[in-house]
């Protein structure tokens, strides 16, 4: 209960933003992104700490026979934060299941990704293979039965989907950035202002999502 | 005309409505698996040729470097329409784990070839472990809640149902005004629904 009460009236004082909020934030730029974002593990932690602490007080509230509104009210809250959370978590799922391949052999982007969902990511793809392989793979010719590559002639992965990263994205800045380049020669730039809209695309600005210095929306 | 085969195939995804499925074409999926080959044979057949009349096969431009061109290009097509056909099913093979639940109804399962009903249990079995691991049930919570209150009507008989501190009986057809967190496990199993007026 108390950790509850602490970290409201501390949060109150940075600016109001509760861990709530952090994740309704994480969820609208994961929802928002079109590559798969750092997981937030100590605020995912956080947030289910205090939907524990939530589901305790409604049992205290039900034993003490308090008020049906406020129960209700709690209820409410319990029952939004977890909504967040779990749709959170899903979205997550699903973007790994969608870029799986693409996902598996990057460093990169599996240090983005929890434990938990790094070990899904395996097995979805080892599941993806197996099942390209013995329905479509097995049958064709000696040469063209890479699953990654198209044929032995191909130099590179050309089989993989990956997500489209220069797609257009509706982004918010939290705080001044100044000019900005939004291309590799210095052709577009763009006055990034404090708390204004903007559609840029994705690959562009990629580095101020990650720093959270722009919020996608 | 060599890949029209193919491209039957990715039609016939195409006129799906989005997320529903099709059987699955083992008639024409065969037949293109049985081109590859041929394709395959032929080409194998022309490189062999050029040996044979001791041409360099890297930089020999004549007809049968262009035969032989084609019919790699063309199994390149036709791999590319297949594995794309079993791709784009896959997806939609998963998006069912969300949406119907871990056992797919008959009608679905006639549909399915062999390797797709194993790749949806093993697909399953990768997100239930998730969420034991994580300890949070993915499967219900899939719409934003409105009002920690619904009306459902019942579709099946269920019962004497006892929530919370009293007991009701669910008969079918009868409306309840229950809490959103008790009917989450009878409407995911179809036994209720949302009443909506």
């Amino acid at each position: 209960m108390s950790t509850w009460e602490d970290d409201e009236s501390s949060s109150a004082a940075a600016a109001a933003t509760t861990d709530v909020d952090l994740l309704k934030r994480a969820w609208r730029k994961e929802k928002a992104s079109p590559e798969i974002l750092r997981f937030d593990s100590p605020l995912v932690s956080r947030v289910r700490e205090q939907i524990q602490l939530l589901e305790e007080t409604l049992d205290d509230f039900a034993e003490s026979g308090v008020d049906d509104l406020v129960v209700s009210l709690y209820q409410m809250d319990l029952d939004r934060t977890l909504f967040l959370l779990r749709s959170y978590l899903r979205l997550r799922l699903q973007k790994i299941e969608k870029y799986m391949m693409h996902i598996s052999k990057s460093e990169d982007l599996l240090s983005r990704l929890s434990q938990q969902e790094q070990r899904f990511a395996k097995s979805c793809t080892e599941m993806m293979e197996k099942h390209l392989e013995q329905s479509v793979l097995s049958k064709l010719p000696y040469g063209y039965d890479s699953v990654t590559r198209q044929s032995l002639s191909s130099t590179e992965d050309d089989m993989v989907p990956e997500p489209q990263l220069d797609t257009f994205v509706f982004c918010k800045t939290k705080s001044d950035v100044g000019a900005f380049q939004l291309d590799d020669i210095g052709e577009e730039v763009v006055d990034l202002v404090a708390d204004d809209l903007y559609v840029l695309r994705y690959k562009s600005i990629k580095g101020l999502v990650e720093n959270g210095q722009i919020d996608l929306i | 005309m060599y890949g029209r085969r193919a491209s039957q195939l990715l039609k016939e995804l195409d006129s799906c409505e989005a997320g529903q499925l099709a059987p699955f074409n083992s008639d024409v999926f065969d037949q293109v698996v049985r081109e590859c080959n041929e394709h395959n044979t032929q080409f194998q057949s022309l490189i062999r040729k050029m040996v044979e009349q001791n041409l360099d096969i890297e930089t020999t431009r004549n007809e049968d470097h262009y035969g032989a061109a084609v019919h790699h290009l063309s199994l390149l097509r036709n791999k590319r329409c297949l594995m794309a056909y079993m791709y784009n099913r896959a997806e939609v093979i998963q998006s069912f784990r969300w949406k119907i639940g871990p056992v797919l109804p008959h009608e679905i399962q006639e549909k399915l070839h062999f390797s797709e009903k194993e790749y949806f249990k093993n697909h399953s079995t990768a997100i239930k472990s998730y969420m034991s691991e994580m300890d949070i049930d993915l499967t219900v919570d899939m719409v934003p809640p409105k009002d920690p209150y619904i009306q459902v009507r019942v579709l099946e008989d269920i019962g004497e149902v006892s929530l919370g501190d009293h007991s009701i009986s669910l008969t079918k057809n009868s409306l309840h005004f229950l809490r959103r967190t008790d009917t989450e496990q009878f409407i995911s199993q179809g036994l209720m629904e949302e009443f909506l007026e």
